[in-house]
Formats: structure tokens, sequence, C-alpha cells
């Protein structure tokens, strides 16, 4: 997390190789294909179904059609949408397509998930929905998460550690905060763990203190 | 004022309209030489199919349009990719394009008549450079403005520069080429017609000439018709077949 302008997203972007780090090197313990990356927006591809969407990345390993297919729908089949393999994204709704952006970007079983806001468009109960089907399966196909999010909850609810960037430019880590509440966990119970509100009011005075920092440097 | 009747309300709008004209026309109020009655246009248009001469007329207009059209369409179309793609085509083209965008290309229909003579490949001519030039900014501008995302979702998922051109390119494309169809198709008979016009020996467009030249306004209003039916029944089909390609949408 960090206030906006820290680089969460050009980290994110940097970690896959869509942006170059000006300086620096990034390390990567796993092959490039063993990253899947989400962003806010789902970016499915208007004129594919939901099936050939979630189908596309396994055709570019070399998987033949219909096998492909048939993975996408066992994919989408987990994620809820069972029988919706054949709508146009247009025709889904926001929690729809980010099940099947998200089916997109695990039927390629990543060991590492980037993930930037992607759930920032959607409302509060879909929200929770997906996020709780997600979780899910995060825990059961043992996957590496590195989330972005602006909602300090959420960082929470779904982290085991929790990131503080500093104001940019030139933004860098000062804080590491440890999420003491146990896996595999329930996102939505896991706002009950004692845990939960001491660590949430640390870090949005941390946060608070990041942004106020600098509002003066900004107002000189 | 139910929303169902309204096709029969504009219907019997119509009727009431063609009856008072008929009847003005019964009446003596209109003189035939600039404005003849529903029933001589009618008769005008009778005698044109009846016997058989409209044919190549038809024929003539339509292989010049068509032609033009799917010219002006893969031209346009290759001619957007190239200048999109490659910086140099698009530096040379694209003030030679804005240029003829900017003009009325049908002046050029003289110049094709005494370079092409007067036969059907002036109107092709005309039809191509008319379809060619919204194409090609359909497609330039088109590719130019792909977003951003679904290039990097491709890209993240793994895909190479060809399945960027299969999965978003092309795609992409296509929606843009058929989403102009419509302009596309007015504009290819709008050359066809023009050209034929100026000059020519067959074809709609030398037809209202031939009736401009003899007087004959019955004759005129009757291609006019026959001219807007064409147009609206390739309408109808552009249409079809971009509710049946863009379904997605």
């Amino acid at each position: 997390m960090g206030p906006s302008g820290s680089g969460k997203s050009s980290l994110l972007r940097a970690a896959i190789g869509l942006q170059k780090p000006i300086e620096g090197t990034i390390e990567l313990q796993l092959d490039p294909t063993e990253v899947g990356i989400l962003f806010q927006d789902d970016a499915l591809l208007p004129w594919r179904s939901a099936r050939d969407n979630v189908a596309l990345g396994l055709g570019f390993r070399g998987m033949g059609r219909a096998e492909a297919l048939e993975v996408a729908d066992g994919w989408l089949g987990r994620l809820g949408l069972s029988g919706f393999g054949d709508r146009y994204p247009r025709h889904l709704s926001g929690g729809q397509r980010k099940r099947v952006a998200l089916a997109q970007v695990l039927a390629l079983k990543p060991r590492l998930l980037l993930m930037d806001e992607p759930f920032a468009s959607l409302d509060a109960i879909v929200r929770m929905t997906v996020v709780t089907d997600l979780v899910g399966l995060v825990q059961q196909e043992r996957i590496s998460v590195l989330l972005v999010t602006h909602d300090l909850e959420e960082a929470i609810a779904l982290s085991d550690s929790v990131y503080l960037l500093s104001q940019g430019p030139r933004a860098r880590i000062t804080q590491h905060y440890s999420v003491p509440i146990p896996r595999p966990r329930d996102p939505v119970r896991a706002r009950t763990h004692p845990a939960f509100a001491p660590l949430l009011a640390k870090l949005w005075s941390d946060l608070s203190n990041e942004v106020t920092r600098i509002a003066p440097a900004e107002a000189a | 004022m139910s929303a169902a009747w309204r096709p029969l309300r504009q219907l019997v709008a119509l009727v009431i309209l063609l009856l008072l004209w008929q009847a003005a026309g019964w009446a003596g109020w209109l003189n035939p030489l600039y404005m003849p009655t529903p029933s001589q246009i009618w008769g005008a248009l009778v005698e044109l199919f009846a016997e058989g001469r409209i044919w190549p007329h038809l024929e003539a207009t339509f292989t010049a349009a068509l032609v033009g059209l799917a010219l002006g369409i893969i031209v346009g179309v290759l001619l957007g990719v190239l200048a999109a793609l490659i910086p140099l085509i698009a530096e040379l083209l694209e003030p030679v394009m804005l240029l003829l965008n900017a003009v009325p290309r049908v002046i050029l229909a003289p110049l094709f008549v005494i370079w092409l003579g007067i036969g059907v490949a002036s109107k092709v001519a005309l039809a191509f450079i008319l379809v060619s030039v919204v194409i090609f900014f359909t497609v330039f501008t088109g590719i130019r403005q792909v977003d951003r995302k679904f290039v990097e979702r491709i890209t993240t998922l793994g895909g190479n520069r060809w399945a960027l051109l299969r999965h978003v390119y092309l795609p992409s494309v296509a929606a843009w080429v058929l989403g102009n169809l419509k302009v596309a198709v007015g504009f290819a008979f709008t050359g066809a017609v023009v050209g034929e016009f100026v000059a020519a020996s067959r074809g709609l467009g030398y037809l209202l000439s031939f009736a401009q030249s003899t007087y004959n306004a019955a004759l005129m209003m009757a291609l006019i018709l026959m001219i807007m039916a064409v147009v609206l029944v390739i309408f109808a089909a552009a249409n079809r077949l971009e509710k049946r390609l863009l379904r997605w949408n």
C-alpha cells in the first residue's frame, strides 16, 4: 500500500516487464510464464466469448483449441460461471467479467499473481463475494499474491505481510507489518479477528502520517 | 399515440400526400413538364422494367459501385495498416489523404473520364477514390487508438506479435470497417452515379442525364426513386452483415 503516486503500479508493471526500471534490477525467482497479472480493468477482448477469452493464454502456450476450451470451461465453473461461457463480455456484469478475467489468469497456473487494485471497480457486495472466491482458489492452488490496494481493510484481511510505500517521488518501503491472522482464512471473517482492529488503526495512522508529512512541502 | 401504430400513421400520411399531389395534377395545377403526378412517375418506372431496358443500366451501376467498393476497402485497409505500422509511409501518405479528404472528390470525375474513357473503368475509379479515403482514415486512426489495455493483456498472457495482430488489431480493424460500411456503400454509389452522369453510355447516372437533356421529369423522378430503393436494399444488407459480425457489441 501507499499514497497515490508512490509507484505501486509501476512496481507491479516493472515486475512483469511491462515497464523497464530506470535504475536497479528486478530479480524474479520464477520463470516469467509463472507470473500472472490482473489489473483494475478486466481488459477482456470484447469480440471473444467468455470461454474464448479464458482459453486465449492456453492457446498461446500451444494447447490445442478443443483442450483449451475444455480447461477454460473448468475454470469458469470453479469461478461460479458454468453456463456463461458463450456470453460476450458486454453481456456480463462487472463481477462476472472480473471472474472471467480471474479464470483467464488462473488457467495458466501461475505461481505468483500480481494484482493492481483488481476490485476497485466493483461494488461492496460483489467485491466481497469475488474476493472470497479468489482467496479460496489462491489458497487451494497455493499461489503467492502481490496485491496493490488503496483499501486498508482489504490489505489486512487478505495479506500475510503488508508493506507501506512512502510518498513519491523517490518512494521507498517505510514500514512492514506481519498480519497474525491464521490461514486458511475467510476474508470476511478475518475482519472480526482480535488482531484486525489494532493493526488497522496502526496502518491508518502510519499512512496518514505519510501523506501529511508531504502535504506542507507541496503547499510551499 | 401508441408507438405500435407509428408505421401505420406514417404510411397513412404518405398516402394522403400522394393523393393530394395526384389530385393537384388532375386539377391542372401542376405543369407536367416540371412536376409529373405520382401515377406518371409510376408509369415511367413500370415502363423501364416492362421493356427490360433498365437491366443493362442497373448492371452497369451496380458493377461500378460494388467493384469500386471492394477495391476501395481492400486498398484503404492495406494503406491504413501500413501507415499505422510504418511511420515513413504515414509521413508520405497522410498529407495526400488529408487533401483528398478535404476536397469533394467527385471533382476528379472528368479527369478519370479523360484517363480511363467513358466505360466502366472511370466509374470504378471514382467510387474507389471516394471509398478508399474514408476507409484509410478509419483504419489509420483506429489502429493508433487501439486500447493499450488489450495489447498489455495479450502480452501478459504470453501472446506474441502475431497474436496481437490476430486477436487485437484485426478484430478492431474489422469492427471499424464494418461500422463505416454504410458510409462506404453510399460513397460507392455516389461515385458510380456521378461518374455516369459526367460521361457514359450506360448506367442509372447516364439515364438521369438523358432524362435531363430530354426534359423528362417523370423518368428522372422514377430513376431517383429507384436509386433510393437500391441504396436502401444495400443498406439493409450491410446492416444485417454488421449485426451478424458485430454480435458481441
